[in-house]
């Protein structure tokens, strides 16, 4: 019955989202760790298909009899294992710039965009995720 | 998230070191003698990175692996009144060019200032998550 509660309605994708963000946030803070390390190659993970397989669960949770309510399944690929609480992340890795000659193929402006729009959806989920619990807390409390 | 602080924190490690021997070669970049008194300049030294960070035992994050000795020759200067001349008359001075070393602190100092702005990125999105508890 408690657990139902954060269930339902944005909730449950909310909480997907900060766990990606969370994730991918590790994998560019290594890049830019290893910005003059010879040999390295830049580790990113992929904004498109995670949303896919989000889009994928939203939908299906549509279709049941409670469309925006209950968990949602989303299926394991090879770069994402969805646990219960918690997501397992294989970065993939990038090669989309010249190699330097120390073999590492950084492209600094990119990760520090990458950076900036991951930081900013992270706080935008938390925000999100902040106006759900103060609704259930309105909701508890039963007063305005 | 806490991890890649830890990440970012190893990169300040690493570049401070990166600088120190950077700050070794230019403060030397004109010692000829060694402790003996004897023509023996001081030889050029790299800061070698490698990633992952053996501090935490994470596959993430980088370290200095080895600061190695730059192998290249000494620069001979004719100086024939020198007492520490060889018999043609040159001295050995470090195989240090004052330049590479300018540029090389640029590049650190852009590397450093990067991590701290992950740093500040990390600190932000944890702050975001702590207000969830308020």
């Amino acid at each position: 019955m408690i657990s139902e509660m954060f269930q339902s309605g944005a909730m449950p994708v909310l909480e997907r989202l900060a766990q990606f963000t969370g994730a991918r946030h590790a994998v560019i803070a290594d890049n830019i760790a290893n910005l003059s390390t010879p040999y390295f190659r830049p580790k990113d993970l992929s904004v498109e298909k995670f949303q896919r397989q989000l889009r994928k669960a939203v939908d299906a949770r549509r279709a049941t009899a409670t469309p925006t309510a209950g968990a949602l399944n989303l299926s394991d690929t090879r770069e994402f294992r969805f646990e219960e609480d918690r997501l397992d992340a294989t970065p993939e890795t990038l090669d989309e710039n010249i190699l330097f000659h120390d073999r590492n193929n950084r492209d600094l402006e990119r990760i520090m965009q990458d950076l900036a729009e991951n930081t900013l959806a992270h706080n935008a989920t938390m925000e999100l995720l902040k106006n759900e619990l103060d609704l259930l807390k309105t909701a508890i409390r039963e007063q305005l | 998230m806490f991890g890649a602080l830890d990440t970012s924190t190893s990169a300040l490690v690493a570049n401070r070191i990166r600088m120190e021997t950077v700050a070794a070669n230019v403060a030397n970049a004109n010692t000829a003698v060694d402790e003996n008194g004897e023509n023996n300049p001081f030889r050029r030294r790299i800061a070698l990175l490698s990633s992952g960070d053996p501090a935490t035992g994470k596959a993430t994050g980088v370290h200095v692996q080895e600061i190695a000795l730059d192998q290249a020759p000494f620069r001979l200067r004719y100086e024939p009144d020198n007492k520490l001349a060889d018999e043609n008359g040159y001295v050995k001075y470090p195989n240090i060019n004052s330049i590479y070393e300018q540029v090389n602190a640029l590049e650190i100092s852009r590397a450093y200032e990067a991590n701290i702005q992950a740093a500040e990125a990390t600190k932000a999105m944890m702050q975001s998550a702590l207000r969830l508890l308020a």
